[in-house]
């Protein structure tokens, strides 16, 4: 495809976070489907993991289940594995994108990059105006504003 | 019907992008813009319509030519909302830690007894 060659910044996202945890802790809660359940999918949200198979060619089944009944169907193919290091899958069901997820030792803690790359700026955009429309994120927002002009004197 | 426009549907499409681009720096007249594109006119000239429809370039009239310039302040409503959607993935992050050091705390616990 013709955007592959093109500069990535329009269609991308990047984190990262150090967490004040061993390695191996860090790798576990993130493959084991009863620790990922536990985090995963936004505030009020609740997660079932169907299938997920943590190496290369492995599925991933997950449906998060939504504060107002509904769900959200989500299929993801691991394409790499390396032990305490990195994850990479494909997230196959819309929108379509790739998350490489590395992770770094150093001494107790862990360093984390995330990276979300979709497979074109459309993608990217009609996720983010997804996301425009959650409700949740519109009641945080509603909140966060009530709380800066409680704060603001002005 | 009114089509609802916005800064998204702007620059859901990349000959729009490439517009927007090739005006940044300075503002073209329509000509100019068409011929740089191996599309027709009429279609440069929609994508334009649509770009001024929301707002993100102004189009002026001088003399026989339509100069389109662009207001870029308006792409930071997408910037705004791109910084949104990192927001989620950061609480997402502040979901992993809390729950990571909260493990960690409780197996501590049990190696204590």
């Amino acid at each position: 495809m013709e955007s592959t060659k093109s500069n990535t910044a329009d269609r991308e996202l990047r984190l990262t976070r150090t967490i004040d945890a061993p390695v191996e802790l860090v790798w576990e809660v993130w493959t084991q489907p009863e620790h990922i359940a536990k985090w995963w999918g936004p505030n009020g949200f609740t997660n079932t993991i169907s299938k997920m198979i943590v190496e290369p060619g492995g599925e991933w089944d997950l449906v998060m289940h939504g504060p107002d009944g509904t769900d959200y169907k989500n299929k993801s193919i691991f394409k790499e594995i390396i032990p305490l290091k990195k994850i990479v899958y494909e997230h196959v069901s819309g929108p379509k994108f790739v998350a490489t997820i590395e992770f770094e030792a150093q001494g107790g803690q862990t360093l984390l990059s995330w990276h979300m790359l979709f497979e074109t700026h459309e993608q990217f955009i009609q996720v983010v105006k997804t996301f425009k429309a959650d409700e949740g994120l519109k009641q945080n927002l509603e909140k966060l504003n009530q709380y800066v002009k409680g704060v603001n004197p002005m | 019907m009114k089509t609802r426009r916005d800064v998204y549907q702007a620059i859901a499409d990349p000959t729009r992008r490439a517009i927007i681009n090739m005006i940044a720096t300075q503002p073209h007249n329509v000509n100019t813009i068409a011929a740089n594109f191996a599309v027709t006119r009429q279609a440069i000239s929609l994508h334009i319509q649509i770009l001024a429809d929301c707002g993100l370039i102004n189009v002026k009239q001088h003399g026989r030519d339509r100069f389109c310039e662009a207001r870029l302040d308006q792409l930071n409503e997408v910037s705004t909302w791109v910084d949104q959607y990192r927001q989620h993935w950061e609480s997402k992050l502040d979901d992993l830690e809390k729950y990571v050091v909260q493990l960690k705390n409780e197996r501590n616990g049990k190696h204590k007894k």
